[in-house]
């Protein structure tokens, strides 16, 4: 049986359809994400799936049973960070892991979980005196260390550093070796590649991509993407798309990617128009086609705008 | 189990370093008791100062004088009639006595004796002139040799004598369980605010719980409230407790209880702290100075009669004035305490109801 089955899932606040129809399933030990802007829903559905919220429509079911009314029979066995971390300001560090511990059967060692998260040498620090990352990180502890079947990290790596945002990436993975199920929401989609054996692409409430992150960049993608910048306004003068290859081109302020399916090709004809036409290309960059390709594709904005 | 008691240790944690709230709480009702028993303690050792004017070297004059000595008291002073009358004018007098200079003793003619007073001191002259009269009558029985009618003998009805601090120490404490339970309430407020109370609907701990646990310190609070206040007004001002400690601690946890539960009523629908401690001040104030803690309220006028007589501080306050002290009771105990538990009822079932989780 699935760790999450969901169903035509709704939400409305007023007149905004934050969670519109949305179905999927996760696979007990998968990682998956739900990547989209902000405002696509994904702390609506997070917080449903959690139990902390009533939906308007559609069917949930988490560890087989109903979010919505099985009460503390489910949160016993999952646990979930929220994205504002909200923790008593006045205790220590370590008394809050020490707290969170006591409300599960089965929790781990506080002090083992603020050694994964990299506060070990914080444990005495009031928690209104950490950093916003430092508080960030302990709210995943406090979320880690209840040992559920199941975590909910609604945007766990926002507000990181990148040394920090790489060892919750091992945190996230060790649990998955585990043999855990993770359910997390994020807009980087490179933590989305890396991390999530499957991810819902979402856009205002809605799912516009579901499956593998590399299966679905094949998908939408042949392609490689031939990147550059632009300052000269090549672009504008000569009709790229004409390149050898070239599928579809997109401009988004002075950067122009070229989707190619004959990257050579593309290339050295480029290069012989723009030297022909003086023009200055800078930033050269020739990659695969990534999830934020993908988003650009389907909704034609970028993720983070 | 073990969830409970982290969360009640986190909470004792959670307020005692917060030095802000501690101090209203704990330090506040201290300085009050102090603050007050010392305005109070002066006024119960006070001298009345009595001058005497006129009569020189006259029989009268000086039984007049002899006799007013012996009255501990007064204070007696002697000097002319104007320099007297000036006296009483700035007010270091309490009473002057004006004798007539030629006081002749003649039997069927009275002497005209005037006692001048101040006007703004009703209720000392009460008493004052009618001393000071008795004092004239003995003297005068005593010259003219009278036998005297009626022999009187004056006994005190009250079994003990009550100071000032008697009657301030329960009020005080009253007071401070009512601030305890209300403003206490705000923390649920301000965690429901901050989101901690969305963080903790994620995990399996129940909000009976939490609440639970909340209002657990509370009370902790509220007897060691109790106990430090009863203690200054015994070590400090001599106020003897009459009433068994565990009887007046049991009226403490059973005020904080229901200023706890009436607290959690008034503020759940503050979206903000800010605005449920608005809340709280529109109750507080006037349940403060209705409740008879500060001055007698049976002079207000009738129509805030019902109010005051609808206010949990003022049961709460009598009952504690006659379990500590002895204070002659308004209300009979049980009524004290039918009020109160009526009290934390209507606020407990209101706040389950109408407490907003979000």
């Amino acid at each position: 049986m699935d760790a999450i089955m969901v169903s035509g899932l709704t939400k409305v606040y007023g007149s905004l359809r934050a969670v519109d129809g949305i179905g999927f399933s996760v696979a007990r030990g998968e990682v998956f994400g739900m990547l989209g802007p902000n405002g696509a829903g994904k702390t609506t559905t997070t917080e449903i799936l959690a139990g902390l919220r009533h939906r308007d429509s559609g069917d949930v079911r988490v560890l087989g049973l109903d979010p919505g009314r099985a009460g503390n029979v489910l949160k016993t066995r999952i646990s979930i960070q929220l994205q504002s971390a909200a923790l008593y300001p006045r205790l220590t560090v370590l008394e809050t892991v020490r707290l969170f511990a006591s409300f599960y059967p089965d929790s781990l060692n506080p002090v083992i979980v603020l050694e994964q998260v990299g506060l070990r040498s914080s444990t005495r620090v009031l928690t209104s005196k950490l950093s916003g990352g430092q508080l960030q990180r302990l709210a995943i502890a406090t979320s880690l260390v209840g040992n559920g079947e199941l975590l909910f990290l609604d945007e766990p790596t926002t507000g990181l550093d990148p040394q920090a945002r790489r060892a919750l990436w091992q945190v996230i993975t060790g649990l998955k070796d585990q043999g855990k199920t993770v359910f997390l929401t994020t807009h980087y989609m490179d933590e989305a590649e890396r991390l999530c054996d499957r991810v819902a692409v979402v856009d205002n409430g809605r799912i516009i991509a579901l499956g593998a992150p590399r299966a679905l960049i094949h998908d939408h993608f042949r392609e490689r993407a031939v990147e550059f910048a632009d300052p000269t306004g090549i672009a504008a003068n000569i009709d790229l798309t004409r390149l050898p290859g070239v599928t579809r081109m997109e401009r988004h302020h002075q950067t122009v990617t070229l989707y190619t399916t004959e990257v050579t090709a593309t290339v050295e004809n480029l290069l012989a128009k723009a030297g022909g036409n003086g023009s200055a290309i800078d930033e050269f960059n020739v990659r695969q086609a990534t999830l934020e390709d993908l988003f650009l594709k389907l909704t034609g904005r970028r993720i983070r705008e | 189990m073990k969830a409970l008691l982290t969360l009640t240790g986190a909470t004792y944690k959670e307020i005692i370093r917060d030095r802000m709230s501690l101090f209203w709480f704990l330090a506040f009702p201290v300085l009050f008791v102090l603050l007050f028993g010392a305005i109070f303690s002066n006024t119960a050792s006070h001298t009345f100062h009595v001058g005497v004017a006129g009569g020189d070297g006259t029989v009268v004059g000086e039984a007049v004088r002899v006799a007013l000595r012996q009255v501990p008291v007064f204070s007696l002073s002697a000097g002319t009639r104007e320099a007297e009358l000036e006296a009483l004018r700035l007010g270091k007098r309490s009473l002057v006595i004006d004798l007539p200079d030629d006081s002749m003793v003649v039997s069927g003619q009275p002497l005209a004796v005037a006692l001048y007073y101040d006007q703004g001191q009703q209720a000392m002259n009460q008493v004052l002139i009618s001393s000071v009269s008795q004092v004239l009558h003995e003297i005068e029985r005593q010259l003219t040799g009278r036998p005297t009618l009626f022999q009187i003998r004056v006994e005190a009805v009250q079994a003990q004598d009550l100071k000032a601090m008697d009657i301030l120490l329960p009020n005080i404490l009253a007071m401070a369980l009512m601030q305890l339970g209300l403003f206490g309430s705000l923390r649920l407020v301000s965690l429901r605010e901050r989101k901690i109370l969305k963080r903790l609907g994620a995990t399996p701990l129940p909000r009976s719980w939490l609440v639970g646990s909340e209002v657990v310190v509370r009370l902790t609070i509220g007897l060691i409230q109790a106990l430090v206040l009863v203690g200054i007004a015994k070590l400090v001002f001599g106020v003897v407790i009459t009433g068994h400690w565990l009887w007046v601690m049991s009226m403490v946890l059973l005020g904080a209880v229901v200023f706890v539960a009436m607290g959690y009523m008034l503020v759940a629908f503050a979206k903000t702290e800010e605005s449920g401690l608005a809340i709280l001040q529109v109750f507080q104030f006037p349940m403060m100075f209705l409740s008879g803690i500060f001055f007698p309220v049976d002079r207000l006028p009738s129509f805030l009669q019902p109010v005051i007589k609808a206010i949990p501080l003022t049961y709460l306050a009598d009952a504690l004035r006659q379990m500590m002290t002895g204070v002659a009771p308004l209300y009979p105990l049980t009524t004290n305490i039918a009020v109160l538990v009526a009290w934390l009822g209507v606020s407990l079932v209101l706040s389950v109801r109408l407490f907003r989780w979000e």
